[in-house]
């Protein structure tokens, strides 16, 4: 068993990255002077994995929303669920499932080892019947309808729907009421067995812990696991977008609106210093400091719900500027014609300067919170990119990498704008 | 832990700090309080907003956002909300700590001062705020009223509370209503500033490692150069509800939401204060607590139901969101489960984990800047500042017949609904 110590003398930081025997990779993140801990152990699985094989076998192919189902059932187990057993140790407990990962956490300031010892064990045991699949039906199907009610959730779904032909990440993460209704214990056990094998896992675990005791347990609780080749399989996605735009209507009091932008992902997922460009050039186009910001406010056109973000995993890469506006076409008009514009004029040196800086704080600012800190190393890890090396990228970014980086980003001929209008 | 360290300023003006080196940033936030009234309301929120926004120092917009950037990336907000009927103004800045300059920058000092600048010295001219300026916060506050619609989870919520304390200086919105926004002008919004100066009760709270002691100076001679007149801060509690009022709307959507809103006769800072508490997670606070176990898994009747206690208001409202044919259900479910807690059905085991994830709460919100921010800032309007060890300590004192007593004091008020409907139906 390896234990790497990954450290930064800049910061002051450190922490461990471990390969245990079991297959499984742990992460230790001791925090000095912190009273609570925080542990994820999580899968590189999430609602985009739909259709997959393994070691070169058949390709299966499973329902929409599966990764998300399996998400709900393996809280439970044989002999109660997770919750009832947290609920002995006082720890707070939670799973969420995104495009590409499961993660299932909790965050305590007592009784450390007992829950990680459930958390370990509820997700290495999985129990399904045809009762208990039925049973979750019901309130996933209410989650889904709480969803369709949700304006924000709809205009970002619609615009991957529009923007995306192929790729499952066009695919709502929960599915809908039609595809749970298919999910079977079978499909489950296959899902389960494939993608929960502790060679695919992470466990990342910071604030008020060590290594000793992380893998105290770990040894108690892990089951080995033989690695198997996993091949994720996605249908080729043309370049350009489905369909430039997309409307619904819904109770609002304002319109919404999500603007997308595609770009070609490259077959590995984009390494820190990529990221590290991407966030810099985002800083200085869209935020409060940009020029574009002040005129699209000077214009009534966006308020302080206005935000971008950098949309990458497996298969997907693309930018999203969303926010309220009476007039979210002439906001899409605006923002292209000054991706335009800067391509030509170019970017200034005391901006970049400015956004350096500013992305720089806002990486250090993330190194206070235990929970920040485990999703963005479980995150990076499922993507190969790590912390402290992102951290040095934005420090070492120059004006001429994020030039290079406007480059390819932003195409405005590959746009697609989702609103979402008032019922009449 | 790191110890709260108080130091009045003034009367009814305290600055408070808690010295932290375990944190990469640090934060100061000035907060007024002032009593909810709906003459004041819009204008104070309208206000706080417009004076985040620039300064005579940074008059203009962008520039004061880029000298934020440049202090790598801090931030400067303001916000309002409401503690009982008092409505509070927080202005705050935050930024990264000196000792992660990537060059001799004292960022901690700058960052007092720019607040200092704030508050102290708006965009003033002739005794009025800037008209432009003005005109910008106003179209986006009114925006953000107009929004508070989108999330069905928060507007049922919102419509409960209104109906709830139609009568009451809480049924005021935390920013007023549309049309004071709308009326408010920049000379109106002048002398809210020098009646907040003046009247206000203010609370400073530094959160972080680097020396304090040129936060503190500079508050302090600002603050003693105004002559102040504070004014009286209070809170009405209705301690039981009479009748039950009835609230409903139609709208199209697929999912319906209940609000059950309860007079609880505790309001801080009564003795009973922490036992109502613990009494409201039991039943639906926790992932494990009645409400959500019952409810919620075993009988599939809401993809969320959950129990809030606003305490100094003594009202504890229980949201959910359900199928429209199961309303009836939920609500019979619900107040099952409260009658079962008032007649004594509450376990050890219970009344354990409760009080663990409670304690578990308060323990660990003292690991973030925003943790420790928000625990003091809660506070402010109860009898004492507790650490979070001493909230543990008060919750563990808490007896089961404590919680029995405490249900046993609820009294439903209001039933709100908000009914989904199909586009066909609502017409």
């Amino acid at each position: 068993m390896d234990i790497i110590e990954i450290k930064s003398d800049s910061l002051a930081e450190k922490y461990y990255k471990v390969k245990h025997d079991s297959g499984l990779t742990i992460y230790v993140y001791p925090k000095d002077g912190y009273s609570s801990t925080y542990a994820i152990f999580g899968t590189k699985y999430g609602s985009i994995n739909n259709t997959f094989r393994v070691d070169n076998g058949e390709v299966v192919k499973v329902p929409d929303g599966i990764a998300h189902y399996l998400e709900h059932k393996l809280f439970e187990s044989e002999d109660g669920d997770a919750f009832s057993r947290y609920a002995k140790t006082g720890a707070n407990a939670n799973a969420y499932t995104s495009f590409d990962k499961t993660c299932y956490l909790f965050s305590c300031t007592d009784n450390f080892e007992e829950s990680l010892e459930i958390l370990l064990d509820f997700v290495q045991s999985p129990y399904f019947t045809k009762e208990t699949v039925a049973k979750e039906q019901g309130i996933i199907g209410q989650e889904i309808k709480m969803y369709d009610d949700s304006p924000a959730w709809r205009v970002m779904f619609n615009m991957l729907m529009n923007m995306y032909k192929n790729h499952p990440v066009r695919i709502d993460i929960a599915g809908t009421v039609e595809s749970i209704a298919e999910i079977t214990p079978e499909y489950l056990y296959t899902c389960y067995n494939t993608y929960y094998n502790l060679n695919n896992m992470v466990l990342c675990v910071a604030g008020n812990t060590s290594v000793d005791t992380v893998l105290k347990i770990a040894d108690k609780m892990l089951k080995k696991c033989d690695f198997h080749e996993i091949e994720n399989i996605f249908e080729e996605e043309p370049e350009g977008v489905l369909s430039p735009f997309v409307e619904q209507k819904l109770p609002v009091g304002l319109p919404l609106f999500n603007l997308g932008f595609k770009e070609t992902a490259p077959k590995k997922r984009v390494d820190e210093k990529t990221l590290a460009c991407s966030e810099i050039l985002l800083f200085l186009l869209a935020s409060s400091t940009s020029a574009l910001y002040r005129k699209l406010m000077d214009e009534n056109l966006i308020n302080v719900s206005f935000s971008y973000e950098f949309f990458e995993g497996e298969g997907f890469l693309g930018t999203i500027f969303s926010g309220e506006s009476r007039d979210p076409e002439k906001v899409a008009e605006i923002i292209k014609e000054y991706i335009e514009d800067l391509k030509k004029s170019g970017i200034d040196k005391d901006e970049f300067e400015i956004a350096k800086r500013a992305t720089y704080g806002d990486a250090i600012s993330g190194l206070n919170s235990t929970d920040n800190i485990a999703n963005i190393i479980t995150d990076f890890d499922f993507s190969d990119r790590e912390l402290y090396t992102y951290i040095d990228a934005i420090a070492n970014t120059t004006l001429e990498e994020v030039e290079k980086r406007l480059c390819t980003m932003l195409d405005v001929e590959k746009t697609t704008l989702s609103v979402i209008r008032n019922v009449e | 832990m790191s110890k709260l360290i108080r130091k009045q300023i003034a009367e009814n003006i305290a600055f408070n700090a808690v010295k932290e080196s375990r944190f990469k940033t640090m934060r100061i936030s000035v907060t007024a309080y002032l009593p909810l009234l709906e003459e004041t309301a819009s204008v104070n929120a309208l206000m706080a907003l417009v004076m985040t926004r620039s300064c005579e120092k940074y008059p203009d917009f962008t520039e004061l956002s880029k000298k934020l950037s440049y202090l790598y990336g801090a931030s400067l907000s303001s916000g309002f909300s409401k503690i009982g009927d008092i409505q509070s103004l927080t202005f705050s800045i935050s930024g990264i700590d000196d000792r992660y300059a990537l060059d001799d920058d004292v960022i901690s000092k700058e960052l007092s001062n720019l607040l200092c600048e704030v508050i102290f010295n708006p965009l003033v001219k002739d005794n009025t705020f800037d008209a432009v300026e003005c005109e910008q916060e106003r179209r986006q506050l009114i925006d953000m009223i107009d929004s508070e619609f989108n999330e069905k989870r928060i507007y049922a919520r919102n419509s409960a509370l209104e109906l709830m304390c139609k009568d009451e200086a809480f049924g005021i919105k935390r920013y007023g209503d549309k049309d004071s926004v709308s009326k408010a002008d920049a000379k109106d919004l002048y002398v809210a500033w020098q009646n907040m100066l003046k009247n206000a009760r203010f609370e400073i709270l530094y959160i972080g490692d680097s020396d304090y002691s040129t936060a503190f100076e500079v508050f302090d001679k600002r603050f003693n150069e105004i002559s102040r007149t504070p004014l009286e801060l209070k809170t009405d509690v209705l301690r039981k509800a009479d009748d039950v009022k009835h609230g409903n709307e139609d709208m199209e959507l697929s999912q319906s939401k209940m609000i059950l809103g309860f007079r609880t006769a505790v309001a801080a800072p009564d003795e009973d204060t922490m036992a109502t508490r613990v009494m409201c997670a039991l039943l639906g606070g926790t992932a494990h607590s009645k409400l959500f176990c019952n409810v919620r898994e075993k009988l599939s009747l809401c993809y969320y139901c959950s129990s809030s206690y606003i305490r100094q208001k003594g009202i504890m409202l229980i949201e959910s969101g359900v199928e429209k044919e199961n309303i009836e259900k939920a609500k019979e479910a619900i107040l099952g489960e409260i009658k079962a807690m008032q007649n004594g059905d509450i376990t050890d085991e219970e009344l354990i984990a409760t009080k663990m994830s409670m304690s578990n709460a308060f323990v660990s919100s003292y690991d973030t800047v925003g943790g420790i921010n928000g625990h003091y800032l809660s506070q402010m309007f109860d009898s004492e500042l507790l650490t979070p060890q001493e909230c543990v300590e008060r919750v563990n004192a808490v007896t089961k017949e404590d919680v029995i007593r405490c249900a046993n004091m609820l009294t439903l008020d209001t039933v709100y609904t908000l009914t989904g409907v199909s586009n066909e139906e609502e017409g």
